[in-house]
This record gives C-alpha cells, sequence and structure tokens, in this order.
C-alpha cells in the first residue's frame, strides 16, 4: 500500500499532462464523428462547388445551375475573389465555375462561350469539370435540332432533351456488407488512440519511475525493511494498473463516439485486443526508457519525439493510404506500425474466421515480441545499474 | 557593459541544453515528421487513371459503341486516359474486387449494364458517371441522327431511305457529337499547395518557442527569480542596458534557430515560401520579436515558477499553432471565416497567415496587415512589461 500510495503521490503531480492528452484524444473523436450518415448502397460523391454566375438566371442557364446543384454540393462563400480564392486553397471548394454574361445567348446563337473555371485539381474537382463538359457539350449538341427555320431556338425543347438525356442513369451494385464509414471511423479513433497511449502511458510511468529511480530515494528504498523483489512487484503492478484504466477509458470514450453498436461485435472485440496488446508495449518501452534516461526533462523531449515519430511515420495522423512507401518501409521498426496495420485490417474483414485473422494475429506477435525484447532490454540495464550502485 | 552582459548571456543560454533542443532541435525534429507524412497527400489527391475492369461476355462485345467508346478512354497512350481496364471473366472480375484492385467493374446483362462497386466513393462516382455519359452521348447521336434523317426527307433528299444511307448519316453524327469542344479555361493560380500552410505553422511555433528563451533571459535579470537575479538588482550597473543586451542576447540565439530551420526547410525539405526573399526575412524578424516580446510580457508580468512560465508559453503556442493549423489545416479556414479576430490576435495566426499570403497572393495588403500586427502586438506587449519592470523594487527578498 506505501508503495501504491506514493505511485498515486507522483501520478498526482502528472494529472495535467494526461488530461492534455486525453482532452485530445476526445477532441480527434468528435471531430471525428461529424461524416455523413451513408449506409451500405452506393451513395455518388458530391464534390464542393461554387458557381458565379454574371450572366441572368434564365433558361440554359438556370438549368446549368440546377444540374450542378443536383449533382455537387453548394458552397456559400463570401462575395470576393479574396475569400474565393481562399476557399479554393483550403478546399473548402473544390471547383469554382465561372459563368459569363450572355451565356445563354451565345449558346443559343451557335456560338461557343468560353467557361473560366478555378479547380484545385484532385479528383473531386475532375469529377466536377466532368459534370460541367457534360452539360455544355449536349447543350450544344441539341441547340442545332432544336433551331427553326428563322434560326430562332425553341428553348424549351431544347431543355426538355437535354434533361431527358441527361436523366439516364446507370445501375449500382455495392458488394461490401460492411458499413465502412462507420467501421473507418472507430478504426481512425484506435489509430489516433497510438498517441494518447504513447504519450500519456509513457509519460506518466516514466516520470513515477524516474521519481523512485532518484538518488536519494533509491538508496532510502534500498536499506527499507520491505524486499526488494516485493516493491518492485507492487511497483509494476501499480504502473499495470494504470495502464489498463488509460486503455480502458479510452476505449470506452471511444465506443461512445465512434460507436456504441461495435462495442460487443467481432470488430470490436479485435480492436479492444489489439490495443490491449498495444497497451503493454507502451508499457515496456516506458520501464526501458526509465532505465536508460534519469533526467525528468530530458525523458520529456524524448518521449515527445517518440510518440509524435510513431505517429506521424505508421499512420496514426496521416492516413496510411497517403504515405509513401519509403515511409512505411522504415516505420516497420516501430511498433506502432503493426498496431496501426492491425486496426486497418480489422476495418476489411467481412468473414471471421481463421484465415482471416491469422494476419491480425501475426501483427499482435510482432508487437508482443516487441514488448519482450524491451523488457530483455531494460532487465540488463538496471541489472547493471545495481551492480554499479 | 551592454556588449559584456550580452556576451556572458549568450554563452548561458546557448549552454541551456534543454532550452536548444526545444527550440532548435525540436522543430527541425517536427518539420522532418511532416515532410514524412504530407509529402504523399497532394500528389495522391490528384487525378490519376482509375483501375477497372469489363466482364468480357458477349453482350459487351454486341455493344460496339461503347466498347470503343471504353477503348478511347483505357488508351494508355492518349492523353486523356482516365481508365486502365482489364477485360475478364466474371469471377475474375469479382475477384479483382475483393483483392481492392480495382474501384468496381462493368457487366452487361442482356440490354442492361450494370456496376459493381466495393464501396461508394470518388473512384466508384467518377466511373460511374462515364458510363452514364457514354449512354447519354449515344441517347444524343440517335437524337440527332433521326432529327438529320427527318430533315434530309423532308427536303426530298432521300426516297426511299436505304440502310446504308442511314448508317452513314449516324456514323458523321457520331463523330460530330463526340468531336463536339466546348472550352473550359482554368484560371485558378498554380500555387495550390495546402500543406504548406503546416510548415508555415511550424515557423510560428519556433519563433512563438523563441519566448522561452527570452524568458530565461529574463529570469536571469529578475531578483524573484533566480539569484543571479538577486546579484545584478543589486550592481550599481544600468538595470536598462543589462536587461536589454540580455533580451538581445535571446533575438540573436532565437534569430540563429530560425536561420537553421528556414535552411533546413528550404534546401531540404524544399518548402516554398514564395518568390519574394527580402519579405520573407521581414516576416520571420518580425515574427520572432512577437515571441521574444510573449517570453518576456511573461517573464515579468507573470509572478510565477520558471516551470509554470514555461508553462504558460507551451500553452499558448500549442494553442495558438492548433488554431493556426497545425493539427489540421481546416482549422486555419474554419477560424478566418467565421471569427476572423481570432487569428488576428493570434500571433501565430498572424505569422501563419503572412506566409500564406506571400504564398499565395505575393507581398500585398493581407501581408502587410500580418506584419503590421505583429509590430502592435510586440510593442503593446514591450511597452507593458518594461512599464512593470520600471518599478520593481525589492526591500527585502
Amino acid at each position: 500500500m506505501t508503495v501504491f500510495k506514493a505511485f498515486l503521490k507522483v501520478l498526482n503531480q502528472c494529472k495535467g499532462t494526461v488530461i492534455l492528452y486525453s482532452v485530445i484524444l476526445i477532441v480527434f473523436g468528435a471531430l471525428n464523428m461529424q461524416t455523413n450518415d451513408n449506409s451500405t448502397n452506393f451513395v455518388a460523391s458530391r464534390p464542393d462547388v461554387l458557381v458565379i454566375n454574371h450572366d441572368e438566371e434564365k433558361g440554359i442557364t438556370k438549368e446549368l445551375i440546377s444540374y450542378l446543384k443536383k449533382n455537387t454540393e453548394f458552397i456559400k462563400v463570401e462575395d470576393s475573389e479574396e475569400a474565393r480564392n481562399d476557399a479554393l486553397f483550403y478546399r473548402d471548394v473544390n471547383y469554382i465555375v465561372y459563368i459569363p454574361r450572355d451565356y445563354r445567348a451565345d449558346v443559343l446563337a451557335g456560338k461557343n462561350p468560353e467557361i473560366e473555371i478555378k479547380s484545385t485539381g484532385d479528383y473531386q474537382s475532375y469529377y466536377a469539370q466532368l459534370l460541367l463538359e457534360r452539360y455544355m457539350k449536349t447543350t450544344r449538341n441539341y441547340v442545332d435540332i432544336c433551331r427553326a427555320e428563322d434560326g430562332s431556338v425553341d428553348e424549351t425543347a431544347l431543355l426538355e432533351q437535354v434533361k431527358s438525356t441527361l436523366k439516364k442513369e446507370t445501375a449500382v451494385e455495392t458488394t461490401s456488407k460492411l458499413d465502412a464509414d462507420k467501421l473507418g471511423r472507430l478504426s481512425r479513433y484506435f489509430n489516433f488512440m497510438n498517441y494518447g497511449l504513447l504519450a500519456g502511458a509513457i509519460f506518466t510511468i516514466c516520470m513515477v519511475l524516474a521519481s523512485f529511480n532518484k538518488e536519494v530515494i533509491r538508496r532510502r528504498i534500498l536499506i527499507s525493511s520491505m524486499k526488494r523483489r516485493t516493491h518492485n512487484r507492487l511497483l509494476l503492478l501499480s504502473n499495470a494498473l494504470f495502464a489498463v484504466f488509460l486503455w480502458a477509458a479510452y476505449t470506452v470514450i471511444g465506443f461512445i463516439l465512434c460507436g456504441t453498436e461495435f462495442f460487443a461485435t467481432k470488430q470490436g472485440i479485435a480492436y479492444m485486443a489489439n490495443s490491449f496488446v498495444f497497451m503493454f508495449c507502451a508499457v515496456t518501452i516506458a520501464f526501458l526508457l526509465a532505465n536508460l534516461i534519469q533526467n525528468k526533462e530530458a525523458l520529456n523531449g524524448i518521449i515527445n519525439v517518440i510518440a509524435l515519430g510513431s505517429c506521424f511515420l505508421c499512420g496514426a495522423f496521416v492516413p496510411v493510404e497517403y504515405l509513401p512507401d519509403g515511409v512505411l518501409a522504415a516505420a516497420h521498426i516501430l511498433p506502432s506500425y503493426w498496431y496501426i496495420q492491425n486496426n486497418e485490417t480489422v476495418k476489411t474483414i467481412e468473414t471471421w474466421n481463421f484465415e482471416t485473422v491469422k494476419p491480425l494475429l501475426v501483427n499482435m506477435g510482432v508487437i508482443l515480441a516487441f514488448s519482450v525484447a524491451f523488457i530483455i532490454l531494460a532487465n540488463l540495464l538496471s541489472g547493471r545499474k545495481r551492480e554499479n550502485a | 557593459m551592454f556588449v559584456h552582459n550580452f556576451q556572458y548571456m549568450f554563452k548561458v543560454l546557448m549552454r541551456n541544453r534543454m532550452l536548444i533542443f526545444w527550440t532548435f532541435a525540436f522543430p527541425l525534429i517536427l518539420g522532418t515528421f511532416f515532410n514524412m507524412a504530407f509529402s504523399n497527400i497532394e500528389s495522391s489527391e490528384k487525378f490519376d487513371v482509375i483501375d477497372i475492369a469489363v466482364v468480357d461476355n458477349e453482350e459487351f462485345n454486341n455493344n460496339v459503341n461503347l466498347k470503343n467508346a471504353l477503348a478511347a478512354l483505357g488508351d494508355s497512350k492518349s492523353k486523356e486516359q482516365m481508365f486502365d481496364i482489364q477485360y475478364v471473366t466474371e469471377a475474375k472480375a469479382k475477384k479483382l474486387l475483393e483483392e481492392d484492385k480495382i474501384a468496381g467493374y462493368l457487366l452487361f446483362q442482356g440490354e442492361k449494364q450494370k456496376i459493381v462497386v466495393a464501396e461508394s466513393g470518388i473512384n466508384e462516382t467518377i466511373f460511374k458517371s462515364v458510363v452514364e455519359e457514354i449512354t447519354q452521348t449515344v441517347d444524343v447521336v440517335n437524337a440527332v441522327a433521326q432529327n438529320e434523317i427527318k430533315q434530309q426527307m423532308e427536303e426530298g433528299n432521300l426516297q426511299g431511305m436505304d440502310a446504308a444511307t442511314a448508317e452513314k448519316i449516324g456514323r458523321e453524327v457520331l463523330e460530330r457529337v463526340q468531336g463536339q469542344e466546348v472550352s473550359i479555361k482554368n484560371i485558378s493560380r498554380k500555387n495550390l499547395s495546402y500543406t504548406m500552410i503546416e510548415f508555415y505553422t511550424l515557423i510560428a511555433m519556433t519563433c512563438l518557442y523563441g519566448g522561452i528563451i527570452g524568458m530565461t533571459a529574463m529570469n536571469q535579470n529578475l531578483a524573484n527569480m533566480s539569484s543571479n537575479g538577486k546579484r545584478v538588482a543589486m550592481t550599481p550597473s544600468n538595470k536598462g542596458t543589462v536587461v536589454l543586451s540580455s533580451v538581445c542576447a535571446g533575438y540573436v540565439i532565437q534569430l540563429i534557430g530560425i536561420v537553421l530551420l528556414f535552411l533546413y526547410t528550404i534546401f531540404i525539405i524544399k518548402v516554398d515560401y514564395g518568390k519574394e526573399l527580402p519579405f520573407i526575412v521581414l516576416l520571420a524578424l518580425v515574427g520572432c520579436l512577437a515571441g521574444l516580446s510573449m517570453g518576456i510580457a511573461i517573464g515579468a508580468l507573470v509572478k510565477a515558477g520558471e516551470g509554470a512560465k514555461i508553462g504558460i508559453i507551451i500553452a499558448v503556442t500549442m494553442l495558438g499553432c492548433f488554431l493556426s493549423g497545425m493539427m489540421g489545416i481546416t482549422m486555419k479556414y474554419v477560424i478566418d471565416k467565421n471569427v476572423p479576430l481570432v487569428n488576428q490576435l493570434n500571433p501565430a495566426g498572424m505569422i501563419t497567415d503572412g506566409f500564406y499570403s506571400l504564398y499565395y497572393y505575393g507581398a500585398g495588403s493581407r501581408y502587410l496587415f500580418d506584419v503590421i500586427s505583429l509590430l502592435i502586438f510586440s510593442a503593446v506587449l514591450l511597452l507593458l512589461s518594461f512599464g512593470n519592470l520600471r518599478r520593481v523594487k525589492y526591500d527585502s527578498i
């Protein structure tokens, strides 16, 4: 109890940092929640588009706007060119269409008016351009057949033709029965938990151990009546208890924020098991670090670098699919890589049998192997230190 | 006196290893992480060919229009290439989809066609949309060809239309419809690389972390913070000179740090700061001054231990960087759009926005506004701190 009390005392000093990491995690989880609510049916992507209309909103022009509105998301931006440029830069809009003055009149006269656009050049803007081009081409193709002998165009008939053509759709079937959106959210949360577990757990445990390892304190403990082994066991137990508590809290928060319905499912259990194994690994890293370095300030710097580095290189902050291959190859030497690979795998498994679960078990095995290596290293180091004492 | 104290303060600060780690090394390390993590994001967002499959059955082979159109879109030699198409059996297509090798496949069942995808997404949407476009084009061709035939008949050109002429008209119309050109002109600026913001916030963070240097330098001169401060308070030397030389030493160290970061980001990470070097330098100088003033102000105005002061500087810096987009670039935009005042008062926001304006718009009014805001921010804090320092007197301590 004495050891546990002392442990709690030091823990109390670190509560600020632990709260900070937890708040970051919760904010991330909460921001993560706001994705649209789609099911397993096919839902077409809707690029964010801004239309600046300098023409009168009538006839062809009106129909163009409503065609774009039907297939894209219209974004409201302040009415200034700078605000529009900013919106494009920050990808608030993917595509800006400037409909020129007299667009309608020019098309009806058989001319080919030029439309100016601004584009981010990504997939979304590419799709927006497909839509715009299609509308422009279709109207131009139909304009001649709707022209009467005197050269005037029957606009109503033209629009009817255009509409009936653009209405033609192709059936789509989705094969995946998983709710990819929601599972993806949960998976992202667990990926991000990598940071909370590494930074939070390692920081606290290191601080506690560093306090117990302080020269004066260590000597006092050594001459106390308590057996060294009992003392070590109690200390280990307290740390493990704290780590399990942190893991449980983070897991529960995750399920609350990202989908309670997964809690008792196979996926949910897989996420929990995976993060539990990883938490164990984090504890062993903390033990190793505390044995390596005694200076608290230096520890703080090193932990930050390890936690941020693992998160950036393994895909906790930036989704794995965006990371360059070279970075991912280098990330193999970090336990976080295997942890995050597992999270990514869980969300794609559709049928659960030994074959599909095997990669998960292999990755967890790798994490455990890392942990064992860290424990052995830590023991070697602390053994040598005791001899020096 | 000035040179003497400057020299020693410079040495004292440079030998503080934790200080040098957080202000020199940490930004470099973080920059390296940013570079590794973000270098691929934008290129993977740029449109590239989409992998699809087509089930190669009899119905597909009979649909000449669609077959030709798809072949054109999948031509790897063409600039317009959109898809990388594999013509396979249905079983193979299913397998490819399961293995995530393709976005989806096209399947003909009798007259109908169907697209099979694994999930919703932009690639799948483009695939669907293009197949629709092909059928819509067929629709247009039919309508235009019919009209053509009708017109020619009315004009009496074609008595007893035979199949060959109808087909000829059809081919002509098809060519005309497919060759129909529309003009769309892209007028967007070329420098749209939004991950640059991450590196600008990194500069902002380094400028503001420099506040820790300024604060440490101040603590050396404050009688309530260090023994050195007590000694300084007792000397007959001019306090203004002592404080000013300490602060200048801090500023010089800050500048060394920021120069290192600039060299690293420009030559190794290849961050684009725009073309106007003098303005970049000016902004960096002013940014560092803002960080320094913040450090001085927290050192002089806050009555707390050194740890707490460092904590405040780190907290203010991190909050500022968060609001200006370090943990998610959208945050800067959301704040700028909805509560512009927040980032106009936030020093990290001013620095980030200054670099952003230089990069995106060039040196203009927005850049100037940011620089002037930073100068005002620094001046206010410095005046407050020095006003407060002047009055400090200790009877006993």
